[in-house]
């Protein structure tokens, strides 16, 4: 005989026992397993769908520049570049709003991925669909022409940014014309499933909104086509902003980021001063070179490569920051004036020699360094004005306000100096560059005006000036000073010009320079970064949430029931062989040997219990998968989520499983340390049944606990508790409510205890049902412990799915609060195209076109309504309804306007305008600037893993250009998904960005005046009507934050449903302790039958026993939930689903009357006599 | 020096009442081949003796020798180790082990030694053809009659040859004609085996076929 041997024998003499504790096993595992298969199975979704999405798509640069198409083909004939990549195609990549008119009515798509494709792009995201779009076709994606009701036929407007090189935000950018309807017939309407239907570059599972147009018809739409000269040759190549190239299998492994290297070196090696927005002018009179920008600013890192250039090339360079000054007037008389005049920054010292100097002073002198009001004029403007060395000049210019409006500003300068201008280096056209429209035109009246001009107050001498010199300076002030006067977040200078070497040609030295600046000019600060989009997507679908942890937290009752019930099935088992345990110590086993051979059998059971649940997790697994693309969709956004079985899951799920279990056997086997041989032989485990008060320690907790739950709701109801904040966003007011609600269910517990133990000592008197109720309490008095135990479990997990189900919220019907979520704000929009005007004021509306109606009504609506606009940068969606893991979300800046405002509900902060923080200035990290930003607590704990005081880098960690430092948290606000810098340091990080494109929109009045929903309502509507060119797309903030608030409520109910089942399976536990008490009572039970007792009511008093302790348990976990809730039931937002809360308890209840129907068949069909023997 | 000696045992019960004493300063020597039959009345303390004899319960007070060690004060795997091989019980519910055949259930004591398997089956099988169960060693105990699971229960006493035989109502829930023939056999396998014998019992019959006989009166043993 060996100990195997009987391990063996017992396994199958117990087998019903062993059975039970194996379907808890399987039970725990298939929970466990199953999670963790979730986690695999949205892991590998989000890959596929990263798949899909991205199609024969590896790396993409996507620029805010528009360059030589040309440049594609000039890359991929490059023998590197075919060594390591099949293709690459150029494209235009823009953002439109789409209309479709039918019937009097309009349906619009709003922020519309618009693509001008050719022959080489389509073949990688639409390979086997429609045709590449021709002429004025334009291909829909399934959800484009789903929200556009549009079909193959329909007409559609395209709403698009004219793409221009002037920034539209400086002095000289258009701002009237800034969008181009371009008008479409649809040729096809691709298939959901074609990656062309899904197409973007920031991850996201959910689907996107696309059109397909052809590259060249795009082209020519947008002034970005061709342009050929007489002489056949291109005069303007054809442009576009973005390239794609195809890789292979290769792109989707760590080799994607040497790849992305190599593309990055080839665009370099390729670029052309043409691709970078920028020009060399050859003055050859002058003798000298001078770089410009299209963009009339040359930005930091051209700058920078000029100077490298120049150095490299040993050549001089002169600096210059020109701006147009709208009046001189002698400060002396104002009537002395000239209208329209450039003066220019430069650098005194490189006017000395030629070919930038030397100058010839004719009064004053022109020193080294000049003061910033300090000016020197030539003699020509200082005629007109009648000044002389020392006198002063008012000079008024234009500054460029943030919602593009160009108040006038002047400032008094000393004249230091007058210059001689004629036939003297400052006698040239040079300083300015040339910019079509202005410098090449006769006079003022052909100017292309960026604004208002005052013609009236131009001179004939200002007219003879323009006609003879056109953009030449009339007055120079120190590099220093201009920069500091008209520097702007693009750039310090308009020109740098470059003096070829002695013996070298200005020819030659131009075609060197040619090379020579692009060639100090990385790719990504040209905004040509290669993105290994592929690799990346990929690597994002690693997802923000660990839907293994999610799920396993979401069973948690599930699996803390099925353990409990694993235990207490086990110990049930072995306590009907207590005698043989003691039989096998009074034989000379050790205690540890018998606990050994139990332990053994019982993991014999568990472990081929967590094999089989290893198969039934799969099952389990494809269930939840089945849930989160039905009933929960609404947490992930997506249907297409996939089973996938990772053996390393399976066995993962098998070994915690078994670990689990192990523990809950080794609880149950605890019990059996420590009793004496004796009575182990005797089968006696039970307390010690002999009658004793010991409710003292329970009563004293109950009384305390309902003592101070009621002095704690005392003092909130005399409002003696702060609302604020007291941590993670609570209030001290809910915090307390919950203080109260536990210290309930705990005095509910004791008192439990309490009684029962008081009842004890009472008799057992009267008759009939009464009598039956107090013998079905003194029973479930017999072991105390154990019913505190199980009614404990049951109103602990009562209590968290009550409150959970009470914490859904419905942000759809809260009312607008400044310190809450919605900021006070009614409405929220975002714009396909960015808005430079301020839609406050009048002037800004009616620039927009806006307001113009003589509706007395529209006009008091316009009255009372606050617009507030961000600064918006397009990155990652980090908001919770996308599952990929982000890196950089969109970034909004924040005018000051809106800081000075405030509101909207933050965490961990006590500040009265936490909003002050945007401002604040933080030490340089690595050499490199940290910003101050927000999030949404949401959005940093759960997307981007990040908490106060954390850091982001941008644009990305490989290659960081500055920090962004959590400075607040916003708790549930409409900011969710989004970063917000304060507007100045945006544009620290973000230069290229103009206009508004995310507006928050409310009242600028008191409650309870304000926007209704009504005066909401008409307000959107005039907006998206007006707005149209500009993509603008209005939501109420609330269907944004019910949007928002779908994902937390659709986990609360998975959780619910999930630890509902956990509580049925609990309440199987409870019968199972009713089996245990039966068994235990066997002989006293027989006896109530032998002394004339019916079977029905030895049933009815095991049942109302199990019923006294089921809704002891139900109600105190419901109560005492609903009192920690109160806050939130009491407020606008709560949206408890009763409906599904009463059923969940009402099947909890049925579930554990129907499993007390075992211990009363074991009750009623003991037989009397051989019990009564066995006695 | 006798191979059992117990003296001045005392065993006392705390209950609401107060502390009840079951023994009272009881004495007893008893030497190998020696057989002894306990009587008394219900209460009086007569399995409470044997099972503090037996390993199985602690006495309050008193020593305790087993062939000259003093086992009072052992730790619970030392007593558990006498037991093994010194001592060998019979209970009057037997406590058969229903997962296990008999030749099994005969050979549970010698699952912590380190004895031969074929050894330790061989004798199991001669005890079991000495009761008179050689046909029936793979039968289950619910197979079989009281009095044969009693005899099954006394060869598992004796598998490991033990000095002490203990028996609480060995007979005490059989028929009279099966509780002679079980007292008979336990004599005479506590002879062979020069075993010492202490039963518990109430029967007169058996009792009168032991040589030596105690009566437990008031917390104390009294030879009759």
């Amino acid at each position: 005989m060996t100990s195997f041997r009987l391990v063996l024998n017992s396994l199958v003499f117990h087998w019903r026992t062993h059975l039970a504790v194996l379907l808890g096993v399987i039970a725990g595992t298939a929970v466990i397993g199953g999670a963790l298969i979730v986690g695999d199975s949205v892991r590998e979704s989000l890959k596929t769908i990263s798949l899909k999405r991205l199609g024969g798509v590896d790396f993409a640069v996507q620029s805010p520049r528009f360059f030589r198409e040309s440049l594609a083909s000039e890359i991929s004939d490059a023998p590197e570049f075919q060594k390591s990549f099949s293709s690459l195609a150029p494209a235009l990549s823009m953002t439109a709003g789409l209309q479709r008119s039918a019937d009097e009515q309009i349906h619009r798509a709003n922020r519309v991925g618009f693509w001008g494709v050719d022959e080489r792009f389509w073949p990688m995201i639409a390979p086997d669909s429609a045709p590449a779009p021709q002429d004025r076709d334009i291909v829909l994606g399934s959800e484009t022409a789903k929200a556009l009701e549009a079909k193959v036929g329909d007409q559609i407007s395209v709403w698009v940014e004219l793409p221009t090189s002037i920034p539209r935000d400086s002095l000289l950018g258009d701002r009237e014309k800034t969008s181009q309807e371009l008008s479409y017939t649809v040729s096809a309407i691709l298939d959901q499933q074609t990656t062309a239907s899904r197409f973007r570059l920031n991850p996201s599972q959910q689907m996107t909104l696309n059109a397909y147009v052809s590259l060249e018809e795009l082209q020519y739409s947008l002034e970005l086509g061709a342009v050929r000269s007489r002489t056949g040759g291109d005069e303007k190549p054809a442009r576009v902003n973005a390239l794609f190239a195809s890789a292979g299998p290769a792109a989707e492994t760590d080799a994607a980021l040497g790849q992305g290297e190599e593309l990055s070196k080839l665009i370099q090696s390729k670029l052309t001063l043409d691709d970078l927005s920028l020009r060399l002018r050859p003055l050859e009179d002058k003798g000298y070179v001078a770089l410009e920008s299209e963009q009339m600013i040359l930005d930091p890192t051209v700058e920078s490569a000029g100077r490298v250039a120049a150095e490299k090339m040993n050549s001089e360079i002169s600096p210059v920051l020109v701006y147009l000054a709208n009046e001189l007037a002698n400060a002396g008389d104002l009537e002395k004036l000239s209208m329209y005049s450039v003066l220019a920054g430069v650098d005194r010292n490189s006017l000395n020699e030629k070919p930038f100097g030397p100058v010839t002073m004719i009064e004053g002198e022109w020193p080294e360094q000049m003061t910033a009001d300090e000016i020197v004029l030539n003699d020509w403007v200082a005629a007109d004005l009648q000044v002389h060395s020392g006198d002063k000049i008012r000079v008024k210019w234009h500054v460029v306000g943030s919602h593009g409006e160009l108040p006038e500003i002047d400032q008094f300068f000393t004249v230091k100096g007058i210059v001689k201008f004629e036939g003297t280096p400052v006698d040239d056209q040079g300083f300015t560059p040339s910019l079509p429209g202005v410098t090449d035109v006769e006079t003022f009246s052909e100017w292309k005006k960026p604004f208002e001009m005052d013609e009236d107050r131009i001179t004939d001498r200002d007219h003879e000036y323009w006609s003879l010199f056109r953009a030449t300076p009339k007055g120079f002030l120190s590099l220093e000073a201009a920069e500091e006067l008209w520097k702007s977040r693009y750039g310090n200078l308009t020109s740098i010009r470059f003096a070829p070497p002695e013996e070298t040609s200005l020819a030659d030295f131009t075609d060197s320079l040619r090379s020579a600046i692009p060639a100090s000019i990385e790719p990504r600060e040209a905004g040509l970064a290669v993105l290994p989009v592929k690799f990346q997507g990929l690597q994002a679908a690693q997802g923000t949430t660990d839907f293994s942890g999610l799920f396993i937290g979401f069973s948690f009752f599930l699996i803390l029931s099925a353990m409990i019930l694993i235990g207490l099935l086990f110990r049930l088992g072995i306590e009907r062989r207590v005698s043989s345990i003691g039989l096998l110590n009074a034989v000379g086993l050790h205690e540890n040997q018998v606990r050994r051979l139990m332990g053994s059998e019982a993991l014999i059971v568990v472990i081929v219990g967590s094999l089989m649940g290893a198969v039934a997790s799969v099952e389990y697994a494809r269930l939840m998968i089945y849930g989160l693309t039905t009933w929960w969709v609404g947490a992930i956004g997506t249907s297409e989520l996939e089973l996938f079985v990772s053996p390393v899951s399976l066995v993962t799920g098998c070994l915690i499983a078994v670990f689990v279990a192990a523990v809950a056997v080794w609880w149950s086997l605890r019990r059996f340390k420590g009793h004496s041989v004796r009575a182990l032989l005797a089968g006696n485990l039970e307390e010690d049944s002999r009658v004793s008060d010991s409710s003292g320690r329970p009563k004293k907790i109950a009384i305390i606990s309902a003592g101070m739950g009621a002095v704690l709701l005392i003092l909130v109801g005399a409002g003696l508790i702060p609302d604020n904040e007291a941590f993670a966003g609570l209030s001290w007011k809910v915090v307390m409510f919950f203080v109260v609600g536990m210290l309930c269910l705990t005095a509910f517990l004791n008192g439990l205890s309490v009684w029962i133990a008081r009842d004890r000592l009472s008799a057992v008197q009267g008759h009939g049902s009464t009598a039956l109720g107090h013998l079905a309490v003194r029973n479930a008095a017999r072991n105390r412990s154990r019913s505190v135990f199980t009614v404990g479990l049951i109103s602990s997990a009562t209590f968290v799915i009550v409150a959970v189900a009470a914490g859904h919220r419905n942000a759809a019907v809260e009312t607008p609060d400044f310190n809450s979520g919605n900021g006070g704000f009614r409405l929220i929009a975002e714009s396909s195209q960015p808005i430079l005007f301020d839609l406050n004021s009048e002037e800004g509306r009616r620039k927009l076109q806006l307001d113009q109606t003589t509706d007395s009504e529209a006009s008091a609506l316009w009255q009372k309504t606050e617009i507030v606009s961000f600064r918006y940068k397009p990155g990652d969606d980090a908001s919770c309804l996308n599952l990929y893991q982000t890196k950089l979300p969109t970034v909004l800046g924040a005018t000051e306007r809106m800081i000075e405002r405030g509101g909207f509900k933050f965490v961990g902060t006590s500040s009265d305008n936490p909003w002050a923080g945007l401002n604040e200035q933080l030490p340089e990290q690595d050499g490199l600037p940290v910003y101050p930003v927000f999030g949404d607590m949401n959005t940093l704990q759960y997307s981007l893993h990040k908490g106060v005081g954390d850091r982001i880098p941008v644009p990305n960690e490989e290659t960081p250009e500055a920090w962004l430092e959590i400075a607040g948290m916003f708790d549930g606000s409409i900011f969710q998904g989004v970063l917000v810098a304060s507007e100045e340091n945006f544009f620290r990080m973000f230069p290229e960005q103009q206009g508004f494109s995310w507006f928050l929109i409310g009242t600028n009045e008191p409650p309870p005046a304000g926007l209704s929903r009504a005066d909401a309502d008409k307000l959107s509507g005039m907006l998206e009507t007006g707005l149209d060119a500009y993509g603008f797309d209005v939501d109420r903030v609330a269907d944004r934050l019910y949007a928002f608030l779908q994902v937390q409520n659709t986990y609360l109910t998975t959780f619910q449903t999930l630890g509902g089942l956990g509580l049925l399976l609990g309440t199987i536990g409870l019968g199972t302790v009713m089996l245990r008490n039966v068994i235990e009572r066997r002989s006293e039970l027989s006896l109530l039958r032998a002394v004339g007792f019916r079977n029905r009511s030895v049933g009815s008093l095991v049942v109302w026993e199990n019923l006294f302790l089921l809704c002891w348990g139900l109600v105190s976990g419901t109560v005492s939930a609903l009192l920690a809730m109160t806050p939130h039931l009491v407020s606008t937002g709560a949206d408890v689903p009763w409906s599904s809360g009463l059923l969940l308890l009402a099947g909890v209840f049925a579930t554990g009357m129907l499993s007390v129907v075992f211990a009363v068949r074991q009750a009623v069909h003991t037989p009397v006599l051989s019990t009564l023997r066995g006695e | 020096m006798s191979d059992l000696s117990v003296r001045q045992l005392s065993k006392d019960f705390s209950t609401a009442a107060g502390t009840l004493s079951i023994l009272k300063s009881s004495d007893l020597e008893l030497n190998r081949g020696e057989s002894v039959a306990i009587t008394g009345p219900s209460g009086s303390g007569k399995s409470t003796l044997l099972y503090i004899l037996g390993l199985l319960d602690v006495p309050t007070s008193g020593e305790y020798e087993l062939l000259g060690e003093k086992v009072s004060g052992l730790s619970a795997d030392r007593l558990a180790d006498v037991r093994n091989q010194k001592i060998g019980f019979i209970f009057q519910d037997h406590h058969l082990l229903p997962q296990c055949t008999v030749l099994e259930n005969v050979l549970i004591p010698t699952i912590p030694g380190r004895e031969n398997a074929a050894e330790t089956k061989r004798r199991a099988e001669e005890l079991l053809k000495k009761v008179g169960l050689s046909e029936r060693i793979d039968h289950r105990p619910g197979k079989l009659s009281g009095g044969e699971r009693q005899r099954v229960a006394v060869c598992r006493a004796l598998i490991n040859n033990p000095v002490l035989l203990l028996a609480d109502e060995p007979t005490g829930s059989l028929d009279p004609r099966t509780a002679e023939s079980v007292g008979v056999l336990l004599l005479e396998l506590a002879a062979d085996q020069e075993t010492m014998l202490v039963c518990v019992t109430h029967s007169l019959e058996l009792s009168n076929k032991f040589p030596r006989r105690l009566d437990l009166q008031d917390g104390k043993l009294v030879e009759v």
